[in-house]
């Protein structure tokens, strides 16, 4: 546990992601529970901008500041490497898994607990595991902020090239192999299309792949980084 | 762990980026309560083989160990010190917090981000931040004593007599060879394709080595013929 506290207070000291992405997250939250609070029925659209935020601030990178050896003093002050990476995971979510949980509190608490707050559905959670994973599992080697960009493009072209993907992601029923590679494509690229929706049956089978692909891209990036040589950019 | 047992052993240790050599076949012991100084040009593979040591890279051939395991599992077992200058600490963090991340107490009390310090207060931070942990067992330095005053010198230079005094292993590499000359027990000239070890008395008979000797004898190995199973692509190694 002393290990997991010094870790934490690593990153706490010099965090992942740049200082304005903490204060852009306290303006996005802040502009979030008012929102929530003026119009509950508005609150999934509400929270874009914390997911969107999020996918930034998760693709914090570990490559490059590790070879600008920023991370020494942790690598060689007893941690294993794979604690390390996880710790540096984990401090890049943090923050917008924070002020998620922060804006659906106040959801539930202005619906008097009386109903189940779409910020905390099935659909919300897909939503925010893929955008605080596949963003930093590309990144991981690359530098800050390239796998957010990378999204971002991709999403933008795909909606402007084959707008249809996003029509299929927003519930259409699924008909077929090929149809259901595509939404299941759709879920990874519009995650935030999935903000507040109820998934049952036959959504499992699209989701599900989705949050698979994610896992699967967090595992290879622990591996990879873990194997890996930190050589200091300067030395080589 | 016995006195003056061997903590540090380096076998047959080839370094390569990708395709490119930067030492080959290097080999040298160090033990508890020693220390031993790195000289090399430019490119020599100083810093290279600083960070072989922390575990940070794997040589491309042959074996490391540090207190008898491999470097990145002596980093868990072992209490290592490791530093690499000035440009290696976060530019955005506040001295002050990074300060507490070696032993839990603040050892600068600036509140500036790291980025505003002058180079020399941040390689005194980076070194008091590294230094302040006890008990240390491997001290590894690169070009501690770069941007220090006169004051900061001296304080790095008995606190790495105390230390080793204490049975840590100290490993220093110094283009500022006034500095190491006379601290250390052996020296490591890295050369293109040639590593020469060799302690104190080698250098100097009688009395104390000095930054003249030690850049007389670099000089030396430097400008030495080599022979012809010295030549590049040859086998080489660093030896006493």
């Amino acid at each position: 546990m002393r290990r997991w506290w010094y870790l934490a207070r690593f990153f706490f000291v010099a965090p992942p992601m740049p200082l304005l992405m903490i204060g852009a997250f306290a303006v996005a939250t802040v502009v979030a529970i008012v929102s929530v609070i003026i119009d509950p029925a508005r609150a999934s659209s509400a929270l874009t901008p914390v997911l969107l935020l999020q996918l930034f601030a998760c693709a914090s990178g570990f490559d490059v500041p590790a070879r600008r050896g920023h991370y020494d003093l942790l690598l060689t002050h007893g941690e294993p490497r794979r604690r390390v990476i996880v710790a540096h995971w984990g401090a890049s979510a943090a923050p917008g898994l924070l002020c998620w949980l922060l804006i659906a509190a106040v959801r539930y608490a202005i619906s008097n607990g009386s109903e189940r707050t779409l910020l905390l559905n099935v659909g919300t959670v897909t939503a925010m595991i893929l955008v605080s994973t596949i963003p930093w599992a590309i990144t991981v080697r690359l530098p800050r902020f390239s796998g957010a960009i990378g999204w971002l493009l991709t999403a933008v072209t795909l909606s402007l090239g084959r707008p249809d993907m996003v029509a299929v992601q927003a519930g259409a029923p699924i008909h077929g192999a090929t149809e259901w590679l595509v939404t299941t494509c759709a879920v990874l690229v519009y995650p935030l299309l999935l903000v507040g929706r109820d998934l049952h049956g036959r959504d499992l089978l699209v989701v599900v792949p989705g949050v698979m692909f994610a896992i699967a891209a967090v595992s290879i990036a622990f591996w990879s980084i873990d194997r890996r040589d930190i050589p200091l950019e300067a030395a080589q | 762990m016995a006195p003056s047992s061997v903590f540090v052993s380096v076998r047959n240790v080839t370094a390569r980026y990708r395709r490119r050599e930067v030492f080959r076949d290097l080999t040298f012991d160090l033990r508890t309560g020693q220390s031993l100084g790195v000289i090399g040009a430019n490119g020599a593979g100083k810093t290279t083989l600083l960070r072989m040591l922390v575990g940070c890279l794997s040589p491309a051939v042959g074996d490391v160990r540090i207190g008898g395991f491999r470097p990145r599992d002596a980093t868990l077992r072992t209490s290592v010190a490791y530093f690499a200058g000035a440009a290696t600490l976060p530019p955005n963090v506040r001295a002050t917090a990074w300060g507490t991340l070696g032993s839990g107490e603040a050892t600068l009390a600036d509140r500036r981000r790291i980025r505003a310090l002058s180079q020399g207060m941040k390689q005194l931070l980076g070194l008091r931040t590294v230094l302040s942990r006890h008990p240390l067992q491997l001290i590894v330095l690169d070009e501690p004593w770069e941007g220090l005053d006169t004051e900061s010198s001296r304080w790095l230079n008995a606190t790495l007599e105390s230390k080793r005094d204490r049975g840590a292993a100290v490993v220093v590499s110094s283009h500022r060879l006034h500095d190491l000359a006379g601290f250390c027990d052996e020296y490591l000239f890295l050369m293109p394709h040639e590593a020469r070890l060799m302690k104190a008395h080698e250098i100097a008979r009688v009395g104390p080595v000095t930054a003249a000797l030690l850049t007389d004898t670099f000089d030396k190995l430097r400008e030495r013929p080599k022979a012809p199973f010295e030549q590049p692509g040859q086998e080489y190694r660093a030896h006493s």
